[in-house]
């Protein structure tokens, strides 16, 4: 038996006794000083995020041509030329499309207000849906996506928005049930193709039609997939048309590095 | 039927504990958060926030757990036994910041309603690294709601101690569903084997120190005679393996005795306190009341009932002393039946009950 058992102490007592507090505090800071230890190591252990920015609270305005397929998207012109345009994904705020805003209004100009959200190679908009104004009654002609070829694919199904600024991480296993929730809700889906010379190939996913792919991907979200479908560019962005059925797990390889 | 719940004051010894409690989660949370945002320019304060709480939580968990059997292999360690339920309730809190913010930015503003989307979203049942885990930490949540809702005394006396004391035994269920939780959430996105390693180490370390203490009292148990005399009496031990005013643990027909000696006398009653099942045995005899080392509920060593005008009441067992040895029947009387206490005879060591 240890000398300070002999202290008893009961909790309702005003102070523990001398030795028996040493002892105690002794522990109580050892504690605090493993848990800031701790806290430190666990932090500094996680994967880097990744880049991307989502402007919160920042409302700016923006005029251009929408359109309306395959996804909505907002064309701006860009100041240096005529023939050269940013386009912008378009997304409602939350985790819903913006699909009901732009039905029947491709190829018509207008003025909108939103949030910014890019990361390298790819820019949206969350509209301010009350907003929107048309500036003029004339369509223009947006074209069609430009078909390159027949691929297959490796990568990630994700959200486009989450992804591409307004969650860290916006992908991945912790993000797979709010992807499915954002895709659930008209988010375009995306897939995110690891480059081997670093950095990632973000392509839109549409199907073979070209419309939205609905609810049957969301199955494979958020894990490695293998795809097969058509590859086509229109403007900046690249799409891939393709069908759930077209769609394959491939099981986990050894984790990639960040 | 009525309770009288013994009103414990605030004292200087529960505001350090509280101090210690909020200064450790404000300087992890702190270190977690600000660390994060320093180190990763990138990253969002909600997510570091959703991660820190969740930490703070699983960290605090573990000390929560630790501190059982830690008292139970040392005394010293009882003092931070007292108040445990304040550590439990900030636990649960933390606990709660973290579940209802990642519902919040995971399912709200969403085609769903938030709590069917944590159980909906993601239905990979038939895959262990796609297995949902959100789920899993909401249902340690409900768990860990339960016994926080329930951890006042008055639920102890109205549910009865079993009861009571099962619902509290499911924090080990639920603490099986957070290792899940994490193992099949975070872990699966994040590389650094760190985690991992931490991980297993926390629950090698609950259940190890439940194992160890469990197995130095069941040797306890077993260091005694298995003498049975005609009336059915069992040697238990010795009078001078007894130190005055306290007692000695022992094992009869499944349950636990505590016998204390005080002066020349020797009172066997139930080692098992009508307050939270706490170890009476190791308390003390102060003022002629066995006093419970957890939160000082009282009771006559004769009658195993507590002093007016509280009513709680603990079954007492037969003693007798004889050639310097104690005896006690295995056969509980019911609570609060008065037995007269062995007396201790000088020198000889002899006599009556
Ligand atoms: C409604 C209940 C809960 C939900 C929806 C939930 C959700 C989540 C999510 C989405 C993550 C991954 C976050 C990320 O990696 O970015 C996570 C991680 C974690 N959760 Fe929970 N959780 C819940 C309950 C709990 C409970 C009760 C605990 C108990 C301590 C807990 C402890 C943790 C820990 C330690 C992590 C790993 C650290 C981290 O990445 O945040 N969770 N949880
Ligand atoms: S368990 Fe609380 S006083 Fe005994």
């Amino acid at each position: 038996m240890k000398a300070t058992q002999s202290e008893f102490f009961v909790g309702y007592q005003h102070s523990a006794p001398p030795t028996l507090g040493r002892f105690l505090i002794r522990w109580v800071v050892g504690l605090l000083v493993v848990a800031i230890g701790l806290a430190v190591a666990l932090v500094m252990a996680q994967r880097p995020f990744d880049p991307g920015v989502f402007e919160y609270g920042v409302v700016r305005d923006f005029e251009g041509i929408l359109r309306e397929h395959p996804v909505p998207a907002l064309e701006v012109a860009r100041p240096e030329g005529a023939e050269s345009v940013s386009s912008y994904l378009l997304v409602a705020p939350g985790k819903h499309g913006a699909e009901e805003w732009v039905a029947g209004r491709n190829g018509e100009r207008v003025r909108l207000r939103g949030t910014l959200i890019y990361r390298p190679g790819m820019a949206m908009i969350e509209l301010l849906p009350d907003s929107l104004e048309s500036r003029s009654d004339a369509r223009r002609d947006n074209g069609a996506p430009q078909a390159i070829s027949d691929v297959t694919l490796s990568g990630e199904i994700v959200d486009s928005k989450c992804y591409l600024g307004v969650m860290k991480p916006g992908r991945r296993k912790s993000h797979r049930a709010c992807a499915v929730r954002c895709l659930s809700g008209g988010i375009p889906p995306i897939l995110v193709v690891e480059i081997a010379t670093g950095g990632q190939e973000q392509i839109l996913l549409v199907d073979r039609a070209g419309g939205p792919l609905g609810p049957s991907i969301l199955d494979y979200v958020a894990e490695p997939v293998r795809l097969s479908g058509r590859l086509s560019q229109q403007g900046e962005h690249w799409i891939l048309a393709t069908d759930p059925s077209d769609i394959e797990r491939i099981l986990p390889v050894a984790k990639e590095g960040s | 039927m009525s309770h009288a719940y013994r009103a414990v004051g605030w004292n200087r010894q529960k505001r350090l504990y509280d101090l210690a409690t909020g200064l450790g989660v404000v300087l992890f949370l702190g270190f977690f958060v600000g660390g994060g945002l320093w180190r990763y320019p990138d990253a969002t304060v909600e997510t570091l926030l959703i991660r820190g709480l969740g930490t703070a939580a699983i960290l605090l968990l573990h000390v929560i757990l630790s501190i059982g059997p830690l008292c139970r292999l040392d005394q010293r360690f009882l003092p931070l036994l007292y108040n445990r339920r304040h550590l439990g309730v900030t636990f649960f809190l933390l606990a709660l910041a973290h579940g209802a913010f990642s519902i919040v930015q995971f399912h709200a503003l969403g085609d769903t309603n938030p709590l069917v989307s944590v159980l909906t979203s993601n239905g990979r049942f038939d895959s262990v690294s796609g297995f949902p885990f959100q789920p899993l930490g909401l249902a340690a949540l409900v768990i860990f709601f339960l016994m926080a809702a329930t951890s006042h005394d008055f639920w102890l006396a109205n549910l009865t101690a079993p009861v009571w004391k099962a619902l509290h035994m499911m924090v080990y269920v639920a603490y099986g569903l957070v290792l899940l939780h994490v193992a099949l959430g975070a872990l699966q996105s994040e590389t650094a084997p760190f985690y991992g390693w931490l991980l297993g180490l926390g629950a090698v370390w609950v259940f190890g120190l439940q194992i160890v203490a469990g197995w130095r009292e069941s040797r306890l148990d077993r260091g005694r005679s298995e003498a049975l005399d005609s009336e059915g009496f069992l040697e238990v031990c010795s009078v001078a393996e007894i130190p005055d005013a306290r007692a000695r643990i022992v094992c009869l027909a499944e349950e636990r005795v505590a016998v204390f000696r005080y002066g020349d006398k020797i009172s066997a009653v139930s080692n098992v306190c009508q307050h939270q099942n706490g170890p009476l045995g190791e308390g003390r005899v102060v003022d002629g009341c066995i006093v419970c080392p957890w939160h000082g509920f009282q009771y006559d060593p004769a009658t195993g009932t507590s002093p007016p005008p509280f009513t709680e009441k603990i079954p007492t067992f037969r003693v007798r002393v004889s050639s310097g040895r104690v005896w006690v029947h295995p056969q509980a009387n019911p609570a609060g039946t008065r037995v007269e206490p062995a007396i201790v005879a000088e020198a000889t060591g002899e006599a009556g009950v």
